[in-house]
């Protein structure tokens, strides 16, 4: 499953290097959060602990392994690719599904606040592009059932 | 210079308009060609929907940047993620011609088309890049030299480099340069360029995020600094919002958190009510005092005329 998303060869460079163990801010100030030990763990076929570790979520996607990484893969493609099968499996942390639920319905996180842009002269917004993207969302479903995954 | 669209994202506009309104003080001051855009959605959030579906956040950021194609205009953002984000996905588009087309074949169904000829940027580096650091100097009338300011710059502002390539993403130096410029010193310290850690706030880790804010206010308030500098509404919510939860509980740490555009207008003699000043949780008097108080005192010189011509005096 993980070979889809992730570069193995690369993976076990990474395992050599450890580089980005010495930079990642999660790994330098949240206690058990160790890129090593993932790495290990998937280049040994034996990931199932962790799609349910809360230490999958604390990556900051921060990109500060990428720069520093000298084949520019980085420890937050193992981490992404673990959330994704999280997700698959509905294995979120409960904000992570709300933030979804709202993102699929209007396509935002959030709306404007009108009452506080009166307040402070604040010009009307740009208009949603919200039926648009629903339209584009259905468009995009059905050619994922009809094709597997597009665009991915 | 050419027209650009203000991308606002979600964020801003939904929960910190008034960093809206002191970027649009600043923009409109400077005469800057920007354009109000309909049909923008969220950018979307990298930690949310890339890690859920990365084909939809593909698509939708896509359909973003095809309606500025469309337009022929720019985008210019005061939030980092959401260039971020859109620039990422751009990138991954124009280095891989077979995604381009899947992707455009199914943005042809709402009638778009994803060209990536729009230059994505954001405030800072283009504030640097193409306002210039000497014509933002030029406007500044009342300038912060005493003032010791803290930059986080935020992740996202240059990283990806490979899609942003807009600074050293590990030594970045533009917003330094614009501190400069408006007189202050911009301290150096361990964790200048830590993450803030906002992101583990939206896996429901509060106490994660409190712990990681607490790293860099600690080493702010070791080091006197007057207040924090950045340009990105994930790191303020982290540093003025959680900030402000950790002072109700006891925990103050009185770092004043500014967006690069309240120090600009109050520099460029726009007062705090102008900036929203007054909506910032974290109290901002002090950072305003200090500074008031830099430019009430009269210059050494003024006070050693003034005691010579006393009556006497020599």
């Amino acid at each position: 499953m993980l070979d889809t998303h992730l570069d193995f060869k690369l993976l076990e460079m990474c395992a050599r290097c450890e580089a980005c163990y010495h930079i990642c801010p999660s790994s330098l100030n949240i206690e058990g959060y160790d890129p090593r030990a993932v790495i290990k763990d998937i280049l040994a076929g034996d990931y199932e602990k962790w799609i349910t570790s809360k230490h999958i979520w604390q990556c900051l996607e921060c990109h500060h392994c990428l720069e520093i990484c000298f084949q520019h893969y980085g420890f937050e493609n193992a981490m992404t690719a673990l959330r994704t099968l999280a997700a698959k499996r509905g294995v979120t942390p409960p904000q992570v599904k709300r933030g979804w639920d709202m993102f699929v319905k209007t396509g935002r996180l959030g709306e404007p606040i009108m009452p506080a842009r009166k307040k402070l002269s604040l010009p009307e917004p740009g208009a949603s592009g919200k039926e648009e993207f629903l339209k584009l969302l259905g468009v995009y479903r059905e050619a994922k059932g009809r094709e597997g995954t597009p665009a991915e | 210079m050419k027209e650009f669209a203000v991308f606002w994202g979600c964020t801003i506009q939904s929960r910190f308009p008034f960093l809206e309104k002191s970027t649009r003080v600043v923009m409109d001051a400077l005469g800057l060609p920007y354009r109000e855009v309909d049909g923008f959605t969220c950018c979307p959030e990298k930690s949310l929907v890339n890690n859920v579906d990365h084909g939809l956040w593909t698509l939708t950021a896509a359909r973003n940047v095809a309606i500025v194609d469309e337009m022929e205009l720019d985008i210019v953002s005061p939030c980092t993620g959401c260039v971020s984000n859109l620039a990422t996905v751009a990138s991954e588009l124009k280095v891989d011609p077979g995604k381009k087309e899947e992707v455009n074949g199914l943005l042809k169904e709402v009638g778009r088309e994803f060209k990536g000829e729009a230059k994505l940027s954001h405030l800072v580096p283009f504030l640097h890049d193409e306002v210039g650091v000497n014509t933002i100097k030029a406007r500044i009338e009342k300038d912060f030299s005493g003032m010791r300011f803290a930059i986080h710059y935020g992740c996202h502002m240059m990283r990806p480099s490979h899609a942003l390539k807009n600074d050293d993403p590990l030594e970045p130096k533009k917003f330094d340069n614009i501190i400069r410029a408006l007189g202050a010193v911009s301290l150096e310290f361990p964790t200048k360029l830590m993450c803030c850690g906002q992101g583990l706030d939206r896996v429901d880790q509060h106490d994660m995020a409190l712990h990681m804010a607490r790293i860099k206010l600690r080493e702010l308030k070791r080091i006197g600094a007057d207040a924090l500098v950045l340009c990105c509404p994930s790191c303020y919510l982290q540093f003025d919002n959680n900030q402000f939860l950790m002072e109700r509980e006891g925990e103050k740490f009185g770092i004043p958190v500014l967006y690069l555009t309240d120090l600009i207008g109050l520099g460029m003699g726009f007062q705090p009510e102008d900036m929203g000043l007054s909506y910032h949780r974290v109290d901002v008097g002090p950072f305003l005092e200090k500074w008031e108080r830099g430019h009430s005192r009269p210059s050494p010189a003024a006070t050693l005329t003034g005691e010579l011509n006393v009556e006497g005096a020599l």
